[in-house]
Formats: structure tokens, C-alpha cells, sequence
């Protein structure tokens, strides 16, 4: 392990204030929809405080993958016509964006790879939730898809740093990148997407996704089942090359993550065959 | 003029010297044929090894290269001066093997090298296999093929 470069993360992670931001808003909508007393109309208010988040919030509302073809003019109508958890992604879509819509370095990411990445895995991550009876979660499989390699914007400089010494470590000791991360930085880009989260104050289910992507049965049982579709949709989705980095697929692809949700050969099959298809989906939000 | 033409998942692209055809690989393969004489070519980049159903043609080896043959074929060139690189079709690097999911790179890479045997295109060169993300570039003024994976690069010439 190299000491002063996990020092140097070890700063920026007790340093709030060097950890990326979201609108506070966001983290407010967010925490209301998961409350189960939600107030619609409380909801609708939180969000116009935000004029810009407001503005961008109705253009894609009537994008076509939110919109389903209805014309949304107000907060109110997107609320009723798509539904609360809806606008919630979408006010999530916005609110991440320029956090993760840059230049990854260290993992080779031109602009707007890892952005359409997080979208990619958020859509995939909603269509293997209603798949595999979680229809009710499909919004934390959105959310959590969008934005778990987030750690990754804030590593991306000490990976360029030492990827050499990743490598090897991957080479060598047959580690995973994650591991690697870990056994030469002393932290991986998932423990410190989970320090992003608690900055941003987002629920325990979402931390977990973000933490324990690339090793879904070590989350709380709880929350295993929506973390392991989180964990398909990244995997299939780097397969096809979406958001495909330094890293690869030097990524393990659980089995008992797949046997939890029920997903059978041939649906995984097919929802890697269908990437095509849903890139053209993203191209509405990215 | 000199482009940089990216060709996405399950798209075919063609260009003429001096541009250059560039796509980004995980499991899929990317299949490059390249005109000596005329110094032009295409590039395919499919998902899937076999089509079944009613999938876009571009997205299978099986169906694909023939389209991106009969194209250049269309636009004057020649069998005898065509040949073929390809690249990609990479695995994830931990799976059971009981997952049909993790056989679909090297699936991908078998049927491709099939798929231009059939169609008599010698494939001359390849880079597939492994972990790694590959960044494909097809430079149309010599044939040659970059791959840059994993922080490195690597040239092929061979035409
Ligand atoms: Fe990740
Ligand atoms: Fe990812």
C-alpha cells in the first residue's frame, strides 16, 4: 500500500467540503419521496425554490423516456401524470449531471462516457427491477444505477497516478480493480461513493448500492436484492462497452447475484442485446 | 479531409484515406476490412456471435460481415486486395463458468474469425481475449489498427 496516497484521500474524504456537491433540493426531494407521508404539494414546492433545476426539471419531463408522449407544462401535472417517484429520478438526472458528466483521468474517460454510463446502468437497472418483481424499487434501481461510480470523479487522479501499480496488483495477485484500488490506494471507488452519498445525505439503500456494487452479498440482506440488480445492469453494460474504461472488465460477475434476482440465461442474454436499443433512449437525457 | 468517423454498438461505419474509424469494445468485437488498392474500408462492431429472432442485422457477426463485405464491394472494391483485422471480445474477469453471459466474448471472436474464412477475407491480424476495454482506431491511409487498452497501446499493420 502506498501510505501518502491513501493520506492524501483520507484528507479529501474528511474534508466535506472537497467532496463533489449536488443542489441541496435534490437531497431534500429525494429524502421526502422515501418518506412514506409524502406531501405531493410539499414535494412540488421544494422543488420551484430551485428556478434553474425547475426549468431544466419540465424540458426533460417531456423528453420522450419520461414523458411517454404526454405534455408536461407544469411541476404539478409532471407530478400527477408521470408520478412522484418519476420526477424524482428525474430531478436526480439534473441534479448529478455535472458531477458526472467530465473527464474521468486514471480511468481513461472522455467527457461524457461517465455520464452516459450512469444513465445506461439507471435505465438497465429499471428494466431488470420490473423484470424481476421490483416494480415498486424500480426508482432506487434508477437512482442508485445513475450514480454508483461516483467515487470514481473523485479517485481519478490518484488512479492516474499509480495505475501502473493497480495493474500489477491485478496481474499479479488476480485481484479485481476494485481490490486493487483498495490493496494499493488503501480505498476503492466504491467506499468513497459511499463518503459522496453521506455528504449529500442520501438514504442507507442507495449507500449501499454505491458501496458494495461490484460485491453485492457483502450488503445488508435488506438491501442485497436491489444492490445485485445494480451489479447486473453495470455488468452487462460494460460488457457492451458502455462507459468502458483503464479498468476493463476487471470486474467479477456475481452468480449468486443473478440467482437472486431470477434472471435466467436468455433474459440476461437478451437485455445485453437490447443495449442498442436503449442507448437510443439515453440519447433524450445525456 | 481527415475525420474521425465513431462507429456505436451494433453500427457498421466505412470511410476513405485519410480518415479514421474508431469504435469502443468490452465483450464485442470489432471487425475491420480494408481495401489495399482502393484505401478504403469499414468497420462492424457486433454484440452478439449468431442472429436468432428478429434483432437488427448489424448487431450479429453472422449477419453483419457479409453486410460490411457486400458495401465495400458495392462501392468498387475488390475481394483479392481485401483483408481483415479484429479486435475485442473480452470476459469479465471472475465468473462461473455455468453463466452463458461470460462466454459471449470469446463466442463473438470465434464466429467473427468463422464468418471471414467463409466469405474467403484473410484475417490478418487480431487483439482479442482478456479483461481489458479496447479504444479500436481504423486508419484508412494504410489499413493499420490501434488498440489502446488498459493504458497502452498497440499497432497493427498487416494488410
Ligand atoms: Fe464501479
Ligand atoms: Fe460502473
Amino acid at each position: 500500500m502506498l501510505t501518502h496516497v491513501k493520506n492524501r484521500i483520507e484528507s479529501i474524504i474528511n474534508n466535506i467540503n472537497q467532496l463533489p456537491s449536488i443542489p441541496e433540493v435534490a437531497s431534500h426531494v429525494l429524502n421526502m419521496v422515501n418518506n412514506p407521508d409524502i406531501d405531493f404539494k410539499q414535494v412540488a414546492a421544494e422543488i420551484s425554490k430551485d428556478q434553474a433545476l425547475t426549468t431544466n426539471l419540465l424540458k426533460l419531463c417531456n423528453s420522450a423516456y419520461f414523458s411517454k408522449g404526454k405534455e408536461i407544462s407544469s411541476l404539478d401535472r409532471a407530478i400527477v401524470t408521470l408520478g412522484i417517484k418519476e420526477v424524482k429520478d428525474a430531478v436526480l438526472v439534473i441534479a448529478t449531471r455535472t458531477v458526472l458528466d467530465k473527464v474521468v483521468m486514471g480511468y481513461d474517460l472522455t467527457k461524457g462516457m461517465l455520464w452516459q454510463h450512469g444513465v445506461a446502468v439507471a435505465m438497465m437497472a429499471k428494466k431488470i427491477a420490473m423484470l424481476t418483481g421490483e416494480k415498486a424499487r424500480a426508482d432506487i434501481a434508477f437512482t442508485g444505477g445513475l450514480i454508483h461510480d461516483v467515487g470514481k470523479t473523485v479517485l481519478a487522479l490518484f488512479v492516474q497516478n499509480v495505475f501502473k501499480d493497480i495493474m500489477n496488483a491485478v496481474e499479479n495477485q488476480s485481484l479485481s480493480f476494485h481490490s486493487a484500488e483498495k490493496e494499493i490506494m488503501g480505498f476503492d471507488h466504491q467506499e468513497i461513493g459511499e463518503k459522496v452519498l453521506e455528504k449529500w445525505k442520501f438514504p442507507e439503500i442507495l449507500k449501499d448500492i454505491v458501496r458494495f456494487h461490484h460485491q453485492p452479498f457483502e450488503s445488508s440482506e435488506t438491501n442485497r436484492k436491489m444492490v445485485s440488480i445494480v451489479h447486473i445492469a453495470n455488468s452487462v453494460c460494460l460488457m457492451a462497452g458502455i462507459g468502458i474504461g483503464s479498468d476493463g472488465l476487471f470486474h467479477e460477475l456475481s452468480t449468486e447475484a443473478i440467482a437472486l434476482t431470477g434472471l435466467a440465461d436468455v433474459q440476461l442474454e437478451s437485455l445485453y442485446s437490447e443495449i442498442p436499443e436503449l442507448l437510443n433512449q439515453t440519447k433524450d437525457i445525456v | 479531409m481527415k475525420a474521425l468517423i465513431n462507429v456505436g454498438v451494433a453500427q457498421i461505419g466505412f470511410a476513405n484515406q485519410p480518415s479514421v474509424l474508431r469504435t469502443i469494445l468490452g465483450s464485442c468485437v470489432g471487425i475491420c476490412i480494408y481495401d489495399r488498392m482502393k484505401k478504403m474500408g469499414g468497420m462492424a462492431h457486433v454484440l452478439l456471435p449468431n442472429k436468432i429472432g428478429d434483432g437488427k442485422d448489424e448487431k450479429y457477426a453472422d449477419t453483419a460481415i457479409p453486410i460490411l463485405i457486400n458495401h465495400l464491394l458495392k462501392d468498387g472494391c475488390k475481394k483479392e486486395f481485401m483483408s481483415a483485422k479484429i479486435a475485442g471480445g473480452a470476459s469479465m474477469f471472475k465468473f462461473k463458468s455455468n453463466i452463458s453471459l461470460g462466454e459471449i466474448g470469446s463466442r463473438n471472436v470465434q464466429v467473427a474469425r468463422e464468418i471471414l474464412q467463409k466469405h474467403g477475407i484473410p484475417l490478418m491480424e487480431e487483439d482479442v481475449g482478456g479483461s481489458i476495454g479496447r479504444v479500436l482506431d481504423f486508419f484508412m491511409e494504410d489499413g493499420r489498427m490501434k488498440v489502446k487498452a488498459a493504458g497502452e497501446e498497440k499497432l497493427f499493420y498487416k494488410v
